[in-house]
């Protein structure tokens, strides 16, 4: 009987701890769409930010003056955790695809080779077969090409 | 490989469209090694400008012959913004043998189409997608980087060294020496970032503050990385006081929908000179990421040391309430100062929020989870333990 009693209130303290920790607990969702994050957050007010595992020089991102807009990221992957003033949360990843992405634009009557990626990119110019130059672009940058070959791109290391 | 390309240009008599574009995502996708591993990938090839075209995929570089690509040649449809394809790579043991990065390459290359009217060959583009296989170096082995964020005049610089243990055991200790010197080779500081612990193929960063006493150009980092009696050198070059402008405030005042947005623009000229023909250029995008407006102002002359406000107008006729992102991008002769924008439209309110806008400078809140856990471990043990006594002497005293 008094072992029964025992149980039960260990269950019950139990089960308070859980639900107060539940409530506690800073939830938070990331969704990524291209270069821009965004964090939605019931409990958490701020999001610690990291580029390393063991988030060494993080930055932190307060939810009440970001609100529901998203914040650019340069590509990457970066762990996250989210805060309030009690709790800090589990470790969460994600990703910041790179993208390379070229344009020859004609429309000034000569041809401009155009970076609307998001990272450096280095070209390779290839003609008949042969590397013969190659051009660094950073994205945004453009550059006058001679209107032949072939123009490989790829992420800068 | 080269010859395939070269081929498929040939064998293609063309009018060539005035934009020719292809975009392809992830740039870069790093594995670390592990035998016999085998693994499916997703990437993307973007069509920027929603045309119809074909792409060639295809393999090459050293690991072509552990990489399974399952399409050749795909079409698209102007509807369709980006297609989804799938690779599939297996590591063989023969990779293992030497140590460091192994590359693979999926080749994305717009074919242009074939016309009854032209046979002129212009440029093609082929965008590349790297897979990078990382085989781990015998015992410790680390590669870094130096990044120098805030140099500005009579500030504080942080020295950020990125490293990554690419060796097979683990560094207990890695700190970093930084000496600095002018462009005559003299130096004028020597900085000692902090201690960190990594792990085989972790990445972690080492930081130090330095303050800037020195006057604005171009110095060199010559940085000495040290892990665990083991060290490595590189050299970096910075520069003090290199951002002349800044963008200090965006301010939009009694904004309407539909009608003419009015933008003020707040910079300043941290330079010790005057800054001519300085203006701002706003583009905001929408959903597709196509400039829906590009605004500027008129050209100002910034003076040395001061703040002006650069007015630009913004039409938003058409335009509908939502989030947009955008870029702002304040130029002075062949330099530019930018800032990326998220705007929010509503019926009669427009927020900007700039990149880093709300980014702390310090001081994380709360109690690690771990912490956490732990502390409701001992008061469990304590409750439990408190009952047990409780009892053991209720019961000891009713018999």
């Amino acid at each position: 009987m008094k072992t029964r009693k025992i149980m039960i209130m260990q269950m019950g303290f139990l089960v308070l701890v859980l639900v107060g920790l539940y409530f506690a607990y800073p939830k938070a969702d990331v969704s990524v769409s291209g270069n821009f994050v965004k964090f939605d957050s019931i409990n958490a007010n701020v999001i610690m930010i990291s580029e390393n595992s063991d988030f060494s020089n993080p930055i932190y991102l307060d939810l009440e003056e970001v609100g529901d807009s998203p914040v650019n990221f340069k590509p990457g992957t970066y762990y996250w955790k989210s805060a309030n003033s009690l709790i800090q949360g589990f470790r969460g990843k994600f990703v910041v695809d790179s993208e390379v992405g070229m344009v020859v634009d004609r429309e000034g009557g000569g041809a401009d080779l155009v970076n609307v990626g998001n990272v450096k990119i280095n070209i390779t110019k290839g003609g008949d077969g042969f590397m013969v130059g190659h051009i660094i672009l950073e994205p945004e940058e453009s550059q006058e090409i001679e209107d032949f070959g072939e123009y490989i791109g790829r992420e800068e290391k | 490989m080269r010859n395939k390309l070269f081929l498929i240009l040939v064998i293609s008599l063309l009018v060539l469209p005035s934009v020719l574009s292809l975009g392809i995502t992830p740039g870069r996708t790093t594995i670390e090694y592990v035998s016999g591993l085998e693994k499916e990938v997703d990437f993307s090839v973007l069509n920027n400008e929603h045309k119809e075209m074909q792409v060639f995929l295809m393999v090459q570089g050293e690991l072509n012959d552990s990489i399974t690509l399952f399409d050749g040649m795909v079409e698209f449809m102007p509807s369709e913004e980006s297609k989804s394809f799938k690779y599939k790579y297996k590591l063989s043991d023969s990779i293992s043998l030497k140590p460091g990065p192994h590359i693979a390459e999926i080749v994305a290359l717009e074919v242009p189409k074939a016309s009854d009217t032209g046979t002129y060959v212009g440029a093609t583009v082929a965008v590349v997608s790297q897979i990078y296989v990382q085989v781990p170096y015998p015992g410790k082995f680390v590669e870094a980087d130096l990044n120098v964020l805030d140099a500005e005049n009579n500030g504080t610089a942080t020295f950020i060294v990125p490293i990554i243990n690419r060796g097979k055991l683990g560094i207990g200790d890695a700190r970093a020496i930084i000496d600095i010197y002018t462009a005559l080779n003299e130096k004028v500081g020597t900085i000692d970032t902090d201690y960190m612990p990594i792990s085989p193929g972790e990445r972690t960063e080492l930081t130090a503050k330095w303050n800037v006493n020195v006057p604005s150009g171009n110095y060199l980092a010559k940085v000495t990385v040290f892990y665990d009696g083991e060290s490595i050198n590189f050299e970096k070059q910075f520069s003090v006081g290199s951002q002349m402008l800044s963008i200090e405030s965006i301010l939009v005042n009694n904004f309407q929908l539909g009608e003419i947005a009015k933008l003020q623009i707040l910079v300043e000229n941290k330079f010790n000179q005057d800054l001519e023909n300085v203006f701002a250029n706003l583009l905001v995008y929408n959903d597709e990421n196509q400039a829906m407006a590009d605004v500027r102002s008129a050209a100002e002359t910034v003076s040395a040391l001061s703040k002006k406000e650069l007015v630009a107008y913004w039409d938003t006729v058409g335009v509908k309430e939502g989030e947009y992102s955008g870029k702002l991008m304040v130029k002075y002769g062949e330099k530019s100062a930018d800032k990326n924008l998220v705007l929010k439209v509503s019926e009669d309110s427009l927020d900007i929020f700039g990149v880093g806008y709300a980014i702390r400078p310090k001081g994380g809140k709360g109690v690690d989870m771990t912490t956490i856990l732990m502390v409701l471990v001992i008061i469990l043990l304590i409750a439990n333990l408190s009952w047990f006594i409780f009892f053991k002497r209720f019961i000891g005293k009713r018999k």
